[in-house]
């Protein structure tokens, strides 16, 4: 047999074991899991030198461990926060602040882009300002998948958003391109797609008023000021901005510790003396909701590995990459969508950093055939089989509808960054004005 | 000075990993979400990254 065949039978094997995994399982994580495993060991049996799947099992769960350690540091200081009655204070400072609705949309829109603008990461940016963020959209008569929507929309956005793209980082330190020119090319399609996602979902709805909002949100400690509010955030921002803007002059902190930093802080400011064990129960309660999240991301890791192993990776991008040009087009949208959503940033390598290569001996631009790619790349994140943003969005921001009312409620928005994208890989000359 | 610290905030993230998977094995004895055999078997394998990561194994 060839090669070409041995892969193609092993991908059509991890499909329908994925499948039938899903179906009988009910649980994404461990039907990735058997899915990678399973391809590993028929992977095996048929490629000669193939490790044994045990090896695969282990490295892949490796794969993303710091990102793991990231969500679970992150949850940590985001539920200690909450717990200590700063989220409802702000929250309640929010609405009474101001009195219109599309200026407090457009603020949470602001908040949900800053952490994941910082860190490269769409989840971070649901951990750090998502509750909070859901809790206003509500009272601004948002329904509940629509809220849902803002915060999942805004995320993948944030993970866009320069200073830190880790799509384009990854494809510019493939192909040897300086990480230079992207702030206009992604910044001006965000901010096109975010207003339209603010008065897409915000239309129609209707804010209940300021009185009857306050009332029915509960009181914050009544030690709760200003200071003890804002110190955790400064302190959280201001660390990954040390990191990022001052790297030879601080160690690597990392974001993890940050987030820990930042919940010993919240503790210190918490007006309200809590006993350790009161402490050790949020930690334990947040290790339990975080769980299939974390779960989801190693589990990713071993399908990764396994694909990588074995050769279906290579396969699903030798493919790709060789379409006819028109083809290419055509599918691009979809394909590196469905590539994020199962490989989540090795979307990057197996399709970004070819095409871009191809571009570059077309005579295309290729920086803003890059920005646009990188733009295209985070709607997959609420795709199967991985979906950890759209995932964590429903669980974090409590909406109990089906997972497929939710993708047909950021349907639109998607197609509008998506049709965006797509324009400027297709005509990358028209957007020269951007770099 | 930044080298001490640098080592220090390494050794850090060996005791986060510790604390992990503390609160990995507590619950996949004792839970109050998830409880079905499915999820026991997925704590069981995801607690093995952060085992090793304390036992400096990898």
């Amino acid at each position: 047999m060839s090669t070409y065949l041995i892969t193609t039978i092993l991908f059509v094997i991890m499909v329908a074991v994925f499948v039938i995994c899903s179906m009988k399982l009910k649980s994404p994580e461990i039907s990735m899991a058997i899915t990678g495993v399973v391809g590993a060991l028929v992977g095996f049996f048929l490629i000669d030198g193939m490790d044994f799947p045990v090896r695969i099992l282990v490295e892949g769960l490796f794969i993303n461990l710091d990102l793991a350690i990231s969500f679970i540091c992150a949850s940590i200081f985001v539920n200690m926060y909450s717990y200590s009655g700063a989220m409802t204070a702000v929250t309640r400072k929010l609405v009474g602040t101001f009195n219109n609705k599309w200026i407090l949309l457009t603020f949470m829109a602001i908040f949900m882009l800053i952490p994941g603008a910082l860190t490269g990461a769409g989840s971070i940016s649901v951990f750090v300002m998502g509750g909070l963020v859901a809790t206003v959209v509500r009272y601004m008569g948002v329904s509940e998948k629509k809220t849902a929507a803002f915060v999942f929309i805004f995320a993948i956005l944030s993970a866009a958003c320069p200073p830190i793209n880790l799509w384009t980082m990854i494809i510019t330190a493939q192909c040897n391109m300086p990480y230079v020119g992207f702030t206009w090319l992604l910044s001006v399609p965000i901010a096109i797609v975010g207003i339209f996602t603010i008065i897409f979902l915000g239309w129609g709805s209707k804010r209940a008023p300021k009185e009857q909002i306050l009332a029915e949100l509960p009181e914050a400690p009544e030690k709760m000021n200003i200071i003890r509010i804002l110190l955790p955030l400064v302190v959280v921002i201001g660390l990954i901005l040390l990191t990022l803007y001052a790297a030879f002059d601080v160690p690597v902190i990392g974001l993890p510790l940050t987030f820990l930093i930042g919940t010993v802080v919240v503790i210190i400011c918490n007006p309200v003396k809590r006993t350790f064990k009161e402490y050790f129960k949020v930690i334990n309660d947040t290790m339990e909701q975080v769980f299939p999240l974390v779960a989801t991301v190693l589990s990713v890791g071993v399908l990764q590995e396994s694909m990588t192993q074995i050769g279906v990776k290579g396969l699903i991008g030798v493919t790709f990459i060789t379409m006819p040009m028109i083809l290419i087009f055509v599918f691009v949208l979809f394909f590196a969508a469905f590539a994020q959503g199962s490989l989540s940033y090795g979307s990057a390598i197996i399709i970004g950093a070819p095409l871009v290569f191809m571009y570059n001996t077309m005579g295309f631009d290729t920086t803003i055939a890059c920005a646009a790619l990188s733009l295209m790349f985070p709607i997959g994140d609420c795709l199967p089989p991985s979906r950890i943003t759209g995932r964590l969005t429903c669980e974090t921001v409590g909406y109990k509808g089906s997972y497929m009312s939710f993708l047909k409620q950021v349907a639109i928005p998607c197609l509008v960054l998506g049709a965006i994208a797509l324009v400027m890989f297709i005509h990358p000359a028209w957007f020269k004005f951007l770099k | 000075m930044l080298v001490f610290w640098q080592t220090v905030i390494h050794y850090l993230y060996f005791v986060i990993a510790a604390i992990i998977a503390f609160f990995f094995i507590k619950n996949f004895f004792k839970r109050e979400k998830r409880t079905n055999l499915v999820y026991d078997i997925v704590y069981a394998y995801c607690v093995i990254p952060f085992v090793l990561r304390v036992l400096f194994v990898k």
